[in-house]
């Protein structure tokens, strides 16, 4: 295939690809979040200023580049990483507006008339739903790849416009570079690979027979894998967030433990996500079909959001439009740039069929809510698919560009150019800016930081808080780690008490000193000791022997002083008690009397599942473990479905909780699968309001129940609680 | 190919950056370490790369 020859005016438009970028960071840095969010967006935000591994790949590209953004001085750490994302992603819509930009010059001579195509590209891109909604909150790591992406893209498109120029091999060298360094912010680093070589063979297949590149190539792609070296290095340093452990260095740091087998073996189970185990691909989770159909599904979110059902008929409509368009200019763009073509084709296909093959994810959290039985996944994953989402728009703005060229050409003659008076097409590529604007903004949203707070402050000083899952778990990490509230708290997720480092990691922290000044008022009047024994009496060997779960089949009973508790198998989620329950046991067994233990409300069934409910007495958002059976009394009510509330406390914390206010001002919770934690607000001010009603307290109670009432209205879980809401 | 003193210095630079980097995250630096290698990953290194 030979070199199409460009036109004198097809020169790049750097400066305006700049000045589109600066546009797009100015849109996501006025609805950017002001701080943290549910699910991962604390795990990465804690992880990259403390300079810590989040769950595995351990993503240590990501760290370092947090850690920096977390060094600049403005605003808080939390705006300082999430504006990471949002830099990522304008640098990403700055280079698709160069691709567009390059793909539209046979189609559009017009200089300013092809950048306003190129814009809508970038604008499009930008503001696909999933894109916009990981701009503005560092809640992952793929906006980072956007931008490994889209900076693969471009060199290859250089480097396909004169594959035998001067350059030509450097470009090659710094892809091959840019592929592995990227690959370890995240595996689909890797996912840019397959449209280069492709490239690659149909633009200049003799390349990959020169041997001498394939070794630069390879080496430097090596030297773009050496940033993994920080995982054991900063793991022997025992940083806060510490996942998968990856180093044999028990102490400090040494030579002889960082060169060990031991690193070696965590190090590569840390990379290729051995904790996860993942199954077979040939083992589909769903049938390809749907996993198919969650994609599109994601993809009729991308235009127009519509979070809650309002306007079914217009997105379907939007994502119709936007498939024709993508298409259309899937196959403008074979016809007018067949080299850049050879790449872009096939990175569309990668990061959309393939990789929704290769996600093989189960049943989407939101997809098809009507059918019973199916596993699901806990989450919408459509940032899986934000690449995909991202490259098709740059595809629908191509195929609108088509199609105002051909109302161009058929518009009569006038004083004003005709490219100018059919331009209001490109307004089409403006929906998804007004469409999403409500549910992709994060602007003002506090509720989870909020959480946070909260929920430590209804843990007694140095109490152990045992929590489930991301959202009852990671908040709390940035709250410690980041904010440096309650650090004095120890919580123990269960999901990762199942495996061996995390124990040795709790175990291993400091307890930091309860800060009277700062907690809340209810625990001023009373007096503090600092524990002086560990966590656990255990050693790291005998914490390491305990199985991953123990075969008992039959009720036993569980004592620790005078608590005696009936633990019953067949109440627990596998049927047996895993490594977790044990630990949750043995911590209990062992800081009974001298350190509180508490299990989050958002757990409640777990203190049940362990036998624990006639202890358990919910203190604001979470049961604390008493050591002998409960009694109803004046402050002590027993609730049929809550179990016991302590009323004075709950009183009191409830009225210093920030996060219902603020899930009020938002007027919407983020998203379905989180929404129990505004539930759990709903239910204890109801709960509480119910015991201020039954003292005779009718004002405090009215108050109560109407910021209750407040919150399930703003997040939609009102009729979660009919029935619940009596009369004031 | 020659060499010039400019991507001698550009190599050098790179090396340095890198390096240094890492001996202080081993020591356990937060501020120096992760911007050496910021600037030694992403700066640096595609410099040397594209001047090569």
């Amino acid at each position: 295939m030979t070199a199409p020859t460009l036109p004198p005016e097809a020169r790049p438009q750097y400066a305006a690809a700049l000045l589109t970028a600066l546009l797009v960071l100015a849109l996501y840095a006025a609805t950017l979040a002001p701080t943290t969010a549910m699910w991962d967006a604390s795990e990465y935000i804690t992880a990259a200023y403390t300079l810590g591994l989040p769950h595995p790949p351990g993503n240590p590209l990501f760290v370092l580049l947090g850690r920096v953004a977390s060094l600049v001085p403005v605003g808080t750490v939390a705006v300082r990483v999430n504006l990471l994302a949002a830099l990522c992603s304008a640098f990403s819509a700055g280079i698709w507006f160069l691709v567009a930009d390059r793909v539209l010059v046979r189609l559009v001579d017009d200089r300013r008339a092809r950048a306003a195509a190129a814009l809508t590209a970038a604008l499009l891109s930008a503001t696909a739903f999933t894109v916009w909604n990981q701009s503005v909150v560092n809640e992952k790591v793929y906006t980072v790849s956007l931008a490994f992406f889209a900076a693969v893209s471009w060199l290859t498109v250089l480097w396909c416009d004169d594959p035998d120029g001067r350059r030509a091999d450097r470009l090659l060298v710094l892809v091959a570079y840019l592929i592995g360094l990227g690959y370890t912010n995240h595996p689909a680093g890797l996912l840019v690979g397959p449209a280069v070589a492709t490239a690659v063979l149909v633009r200049r297949p003799r390349t990959l027979l020169r041997w001498r590149l394939l070794i630069a190539g390879a080496l430097v792609f090596a030297l773009g894998l050496t940033p993994f070296a920080l995982e054991p290095i900063r793991a022997a340093h025992h940083p806060a967030i510490n996942e998968g452990e990856v180093t044999g260095c028990t102490g400090s740091i040494g030579w002889s433990c960082t060169f060990s087998e031991t690193t070696r073996t965590r190090l590569l189970d840390n990379i290729n996500r051995k904790q996860y185990g993942k199954p077979d691909l040939s083992v589909r989770q769903a049938p390809f079909g749907a996993q198919l159909g969650m994609w599109w599904l994601y993809f009729k979110w991308q235009w127009l959001r519509d979070s809650h059902d309002d306007a079914p008929a217009s997105q379907a409509v939007l994502a119709v439009l936007f498939l024709v368009l993508g298409i259309a200019g899937g196959i403008a763009h074979w016809r007018l740039d067949r080299p850049s073509f050879w790449f872009f084709g096939p990175l569309v296909c990668t990061v959309t069929i393939a990789l929704v093959y290769y996600m093989n994810f189960k049943y989407g959290a939101s997809q098809s809510p009507g059918l019973a039985g199916v596993e699901r996944e806990v989450r919408d994953r459509d940032y899986f698919y934000l690449w995909s989402y991202s490259a098709w728009s740059v595809w629908a703005a191509v195929g609108l560009a088509a199609a105002w060229q051909g109302l161009a050409r058929r518009a009569g003659t006038a004083a004003v150019p005709r490219w100018v008076m059919t331009a209001p097409v490109l307004l089409i590529g403006a929906i998804p800016l007004a469409g999403n604007w409500r549910d992709a903004s994060r602007a003002g949203e506090t509720a989870t930081r909020e959480w946070a707070h909260d929920l430590l402050n209804s843990v007694e000083p140095y109490g152990i808080l045992v929590t489930m899952g991301d959202n009852d778990t990671f908040p709390l990490w940035y709250a410690q780690e980041v904010e440096g509230v309650r650090r004095d708290v120890t919580a123990a997720v269960t999901s990762l008490l199942g495996t061996d480092w995390y124990i040795r990691g709790l175990v291993r922290r400091p307890i930091s000193p309860y800060d009277a000044a700062r907690g809340p008022a209810a625990y001023r009047a009373t007096t503090w000791p600092k524990p002086t024994r560990p966590l656990l009496s255990l050693s790291t060997a005998q914490l390491d022997a305990i199985p991953d779960y123990a075969d008992l089949r039959e009720p036993q009973i569980f004592q620790a002083g005078s608590l005696r508790a009936v633990v019953d198998p067949r109440r627990l989620e596998f049927g047996v008690p895993l490594r977790s329950d044990l630990l949750v046991l043995q911590l209990l067994k062992e800081n009974l009397g001298t350190r509180p233990l508490y299990v989050a409300r958002m757990s409640g069934s777990y203190t049940q599942a362990l036998g624990l409910e006639p202890y358990a007495l919910l203190q604001g958002l979470a049961y604390r473990i008493s050591s002998a059976p409960l009694r109803a009394s004046a402050d002590t009510v027993a609730i049929p479905g809550v179990g016991f509330l302590d009323v004075p406390r709950t009183r009191a914390l409830w009225s210093a909780y920030g996060a219902p206010s603020a899930i009020v001002r938002r007027g919407d919770w983020v998203d379905r699968p989180s929404v129990g934690i505004a539930a759990a607000y709903v239910s204890v001010g109801l709960t509480l309001s119910d015991a201020l009603a039954a003292r005779g307290l009718a004002a405090e109670s009215a108050a109560v129940q109407r910021s209750a009432v407040e919150v399930a209205s703003a997040t939609r879980t009102l009729e979660w609680f009919t029935g619940s809401v009596a009369p004031r | 190919m020659r060499i010039t003193h400019r991507k001698l210095a550009l190599r050098a630079a790179a090396a340095a950056a890198l390096l240094a980097g890492y001996a202080d995250l081993a020591r356990g630096g937060l501020t120096a370490a992760p911007l050496l290698l910021v600037l030694g990953y992403l700066v640096l290194v595609p410099l040397v790369l594209l001047a090569d």
